[in-house]
């Protein structure tokens, strides 16, 4: 006999998407057809090793980080943030060696001060992903780089590239923030662009203050080094950008 | 307290669907720290648009968001290029160049479920992702139109495509295997 049964209806009644009178046509042509007993057969193997790939398991902090990201979202009161459950592999005790200049306390703080400036923060990172507003200079030499922000700037930032380990640097840039000349460097992780913002710190901190924000969907690592205020901003996760704020560190 | 009730309801209807919107992400893009990003950014957004959620299916509303979230990052990562070319308005017209097995070739590939996932990263992502939504998830043509917002048509021939194009691969496999005698 000859079957014009096509492809996408054998399908069809395997999914289950076929009209009752559309299901028993087929099924008195299939008791007659094969063909058709055979190529249904091959789809129904098909999708029973396509069901037995199954899920893989999510990552572990998925749920805790969108719970933390919903609480900051939702603008409620947000409990004190746990170091060391967010450090985790990345590797608590690297951190904590260098404990004689480093000081790490876990906070998240929502006061309205903090939030304006953070609400600058995010804008100049924002602002930076423009077309074309990215870089002042595009350079991944360290050497171009630094040496083009003298005489921009009362101080020198540090300027080392990561592209060995994977937050290679993109250039550098001139911005204004809290009314301070403001030295941007900007490094990539993958697709996710980082700024990181460095100025001359409002008092000097002898304790080094480690923060982590999290506000609109963008991460802000905020800490104070010899006189200078650094600031960390991406949409990377904050595992990833803590782990890059732990290589800053000299 | 507005917000925390909001955000209480949120949980409640959305985190439950957790391994699905990964594994959709992973799917997708085929890489677990992205996969892993997106699905982060993804109930972001939907939350901040919650308000948009007007009740009903509440998986197919953060499925959406999330396979949205995974395309804007495809389509910046333009890395494409590793997949079987695809450009469904250009050739949705015209027949598939692999050829058409026959019934008995079709019938007889065996697959484990790694070489399945292998093959199947060489389909093109729409394909991944009407099969997954179907076999994975169970959804029907109608609810996966919905959520990859294209035609039931569409997605009825993204599924017999994407099975008629892993028949063959799975089956050039199989031969490979085959012939070097494993």
């Amino acid at each position: 006999m000859v079957c014009n049964e096509i492809q996408q209806n054998i399908e069809a009644y395997l999914d289950g998407e076929l009209t009752l009178s559309d299901r028993r046509d087929f099924e008195e042509h299939l008791g007659n057809c094969n063909n058709c007993q055979l190529r249904l057969e091959a789809v129904r193997k098909l999708n029973t090793s396509i069901k037995k790939i199954g899920y893989s398991s999510r990552p572990s902090g998925l749920k805790r980080n969108i719970r933390a990201g919903l609480l900051d979202l939702s603008g409620e009161d947000s409990p004190g943030f746990n170091w060391s459950q967010l450090l985790g592999f990345s590797g608590a005790s690297a951190l904590f060696a260098g404990v004689g200049v480093w000081l790490v306390m876990g906070v998240m703080i929502n006061s309205p001060l903090q939030l304006a400036h953070t609400d600058e923060l995010i804008s100049a990172h924002v602002r930076s992903l423009m077309v074309d507003h990215m870089t002042d200079i595009a350079s991944s030499d360290r050497h171009t780089v630094k040496p083009w922000f003298n005489g921009k700037l009362d101080f020198s930032p540090n300027v080392v590239d990561f592209k060995d380990h994977g937050y290679p640097l993109v250039g550098g840039r001139l911005d204004y923030l809290k009314g301070r000349p403001t030295a941007a460097l900007i490094y990539k992780r993958r697709a996710h662009v980082i700024n990181l913002f460095v100025r001359k710190a409002d008092t000097p901190a002898q304790i080094t203050t480690m923060q982590l924000i999290q506000h609109q969907g963008y991460q802000l690592l905020n800490w104070q080094e010899r006189g200078l205020t650094y600031t960390l901003v991406s949409d990377l996760n904050s595992k990833e950008l803590q782990a890059f704020a732990n290589k800053l560190q000299p | 307290m507005a917000n925390r009730k909001e955000r209480q309801r949120f949980e409640r209807l959305m985190m439950g669907h957790l391994d699905g919107a990964y594994n959709l992400a992973l799917w997708l893009v085929r890489e677990p720290a992205e996969a892993e990003d997106i699905v982060q950014t993804a109930y972001m957004r939907a939350f901040e648009h919650f308000h948009t959620f007007t009740g009903g299916n509440a998986a197919g509303w953060i499925m959406t968001i999330v396979r949205n979230t995974a395309y804007n990052w495809l389509n910046k990562q333009k890395r494409n290029s590793n997949l079987i070319s695809f450009d469904e308005v250009l050739h949705s017209h015209e027949p598939d160049n692999r050829k058409q097995l026959t019934p008995e070739e079709a019938v007889s590939i065996n697959a484990r479920s790694s070489q399945l996932m292998e093959q199947m990263e060489r389909l093109p992502v729409e394909f991944r992702e009407a099969l997954f939504l179907r076999e994975i998830e169970g959804y029907s043509y109608k609810e996966i139109a919905e959520i990859t917002q294209v035609p039931k048509g569409t997605v009825m021939s993204r599924l017999s495509r994407g099975r008629g194009q892993l028949q063959n691969l799975l089956l050039e496999q199989q031969k490979r295997r085959q012939q070097n005698g494993m």
